[in-house]
């Protein structure tokens, strides 16, 4: 089976066998991969060498953690693969993006207003939630086309609070 | 045995704790280890809590937010009487700085864990502390009263130079707190700082003290009985912050030499002695590249980097407490304190050290804490525990001991590396970037080094190929599977069936 698999913004073709062997971008590798008993671990020994991991499907990607770090993995089959090609999507996450609640809590603050230009990384709201002011930023460059808060308000988790667009159009 | 400060000791062999998560854990082990038996609360959120099932019994006392549960102190000293608790621990945070909580305990008739009533006033109003400290010779850092308005604050502002710090009076923990750098942004700054300990607090008084830079934070651990004994068990580094939160600390640390400890050791006894405390507490000071010290605050409970001093010490403070508040003398004198090795503490916070430190929330799905040699996890959460807004985002602390320095760093990097936590993002990549940094090594670091100097983005997450391997065969896997299962149920119900299914799932287990 051959899966189109991207972590950090880099895609490997990875190509699963029959007989305990892989190819990821035609590079071959001996695997024993196997499920461990304590609770979602896994075990894979990739050309001998021993990797230890939690991986847990979320709702549209995989979260791999290994060695103290976390990776958001999208993995996709040949099919679901040549089916978003078709779309023209592939695993583009599309023009628009929204500035999400983390946590549900208390708007104290919107710094930005429909039209603004903002960086990536800038701050654009203030969240009350655990007892601290957070700071919610930018996820990317861009303009405000929406804000759907207001100071004061109270927000759930992942709701959107503002969408930022492409500078240009 | 009650003092004239309002002081109650006596010996107790019921304890109620009116905690939660790590601390509360923490207490129910030294009271298990002495024979006191425990009663726990818990609110909605905390039913299967860790702390509830290590104790003798559990009370419910209310809904998740704090203002309805573990801060009703009518609900909790209901409790006590319900139970016939004697003793009353508080932990750290909710009300363990509250002069009217401990006052309401004796009298209850309960012995309050902590100093008396009247210490924890004093030192829990920062000017009144200066004040009092002051007067008993201790160094404290230059600043103003509270209470002036907002153009009187400018006004000092700028005649003591900046930069300078906005401070709530009823602050804590960093909140209510507020650098400013330039005399424009004073004004922000107060507001902002009023805001947040009005909300945290309930009192929106603020006063100004001069910042001073390339500090350390450095604070001295004391242990006082009710017999006029006082002695201090050496200096918690605890400069490693973020926004005032700690995030690292260390014991001992990297700049106090013996003179220097012995020297904030004796100012820090004179500080508790101003005040008659009674019981552990910390004095908390800012030290100064020129080896200055000030003092910052006094913590009159016991606190979260407590088990660094433990073990370089080897002193349960958690299990003195208990002693002292018995109305026992210390069973040691300032002669027989030694500080042997070297501890490092790391908070394991739910927070996301790769997108501005977000507090993260959701349901533990994974958890394998570290171990073996010189490994220690205080911890209050557990598989299928759901991180809520309503408490801190504080999962565990991961203490570390070894002979030097370096060992209980190698130490820390392994434990870091074996612990095993998702279902929420934690800040374990922060502490692992930290302990390989050349600064943290070095012990080249102040009070802003996290903030100002220290970038998660010089971190090569490096090991995308073998994530995307691991996420693929996992998903191969799954699919897999699910063409089994699919096929066994088309195969209907013959006998062997079960049997083979059995053993394909054996095989993927294996």
């Amino acid at each position: 089976m051959k899966y189109y698999t991207k972590v950090n913004d880099k895609e490997y073709i990875i190509e699963v066998g029959q007989d305990n062997e892989i190819s990821v971008n035609d590079e071959r590798y001996a695997i024993d991969f196997r499920r461990v008993a304590e609770g979602g671990m896994v075990s894979l020994l990739l050309n001998h060498r021993s990797l230890e991991a939690v991986v847990d499907e979320r709702d549209d990607h995989w979260e791999v953690l290994t060695d103290g770090e976390l990776y958001t993995v999208f993995v996709q089959d040949e099919r679901a693969y040549r089916l978003a090609q078709a779309r023209g999507t592939g695993l583009d996450m599309g023009h628009e993006a929204g500035v999400k609640a983390p946590m549900p809590g208390l708007i104290i603050r919107v710094l930005v207003e429909v039209g603004d230009t903002v960086e990536r990384n800038e701050k654009v709201v203030i969240l009350e939630s655990m007892k601290m002011e957070n700071e919610l930023r930018s996820p990317r460059e861009g303009v405000v086309t929406a804000v759907r808060v207001t100071p004061g308000a109270s927000v759930e988790k992942d709701q959107i609070l503002i969408l930022i667009s492409d500078l240009e159009e | 045995m009650k003092r004239e400060d309002g002081l109650l000791t006596k010996k107790f062999d019921k304890l109620l704790i009116v905690n939660r998560g790590e601390i509360a854990v923490r207490i129910l082990r030294a009271c298990h280890e002495l024979g006191i038996k425990t009663v726990a609360v818990y609110s909605d959120a905390d039913r299967n809590a860790p702390h509830v099932r290590f104790a003798d019994e559990a009370y419910y006392i209310g809904p998740p937010p704090a203002r309805e549960s573990y801060l009703r102190v009518d609900k909790l000293l209901d409790v006590a009487k319900r139970s016939g608790a004697q003793a009353v621990h508080p932990g750290y945070g909710f009300l363990a700085e509250r002069a009217e909580f401990a006052q309401a305990c004796v009298d209850a008739g309960l012995v309050f864990v902590g100093p008396s009533a009247q210490a924890i006033k004093i030192m829990g109003d920062k000017q009144e502390a200066r004040e009092t400290v002051k007067a008993a010779g201790v160094p404290i850092v230059p600043g103003t009263e509270p209470g002036l308005n907002e153009a009187e604050m400018q006004a000092a502002a700028d005649r003591m130079g900046y930069p300078v710090l906005v401070k709530a009076v009823a602050g804590g923990g960093g909140k209510g707190m507020r650098p400013v750098h330039r005399s424009e942004d004073l004004q922000d700054a107060i507001a902002a700082a009023r805001r947040e300990a009005l909300s945290a607090f309930g009192d929106d008084v603020v006063y100004l003290e001069k910042m001073i830079t390339d500090a350390r934070h450095i604070e001295i651990q004391l242990l006082a009985d009710s017999h006029g004994n006082t002695v201090y068990l050496g200096e918690r580094e605890c400069s490693l912050q973020r926004r005032h939160q700690k995030l690292i600390e260390e014991a001992p640390s990297f700049v106090v030499d013996e003179d220097l400890r012995q020297r904030m050791g004796a100012v820090a006894v004179a500080a508790a002695k101003a005040v008659d405390y009674v019981n552990a507490g910390t004095i908390e000071f800012l030290l100064d590249k020129d080896k200055n010290f000030y003092f910052l605050e006094m913590n009159t409970r016991l606190q979260v980097e407590h088990p660094v001093t433990e073990l370089v010490t080897g002193i349960d403070i958690a299990q003195e407490q208990l002693r002292i508040a018995r109305g026992r003398r210390l069973r040691f004198a300032q002669k027989d304190i030694q500080i042997r090795g070297w501890a490092i503490e790391c908070r394991i916070n739910a927070e996301d050290p790769y997108n501005n430190y977000l507090p993260s929330t959701g349901v533990i799905s994974t958890m394998r804490l570290p171990t073996g040699p010189g490994v220690r996890v205080d911890t209050g959460v557990f598989r299928g525990y759901e991180i809520t807004p309503y408490y801190d985002s504080m999962i565990s602390k991961l203490i570390c001991y070894g002979e030097t320095r370096g060992e209980a760093v190698l130490r820390m990097r392994r434990a870091l590396e074996e612990y095993r936590i998702t279902g929420v993002k934690t800040n374990i990549p922060f502490h692992q970037h930290m302990m390989d940094s050349h600064r943290f090594l070095t012990g080249n670091f102040d009070t802003k080094f996290v903030e100002d100097r220290f970038s998660m983005s010089d971190r090569a997450a490096d090991q995308d190929m073998e994530a995307a391997v691991l996420a693929t065969l996992m998903a191969h896997h799954q699919s897999l599977q699910a063409g089994q299962r699919i096929a066994a149920v088309g195969a209907g119900s013959e006998k062997g069936s079960a049997w083979k299914w059995y053993n394909r799932w054996e095989r993927l287990r294996r």
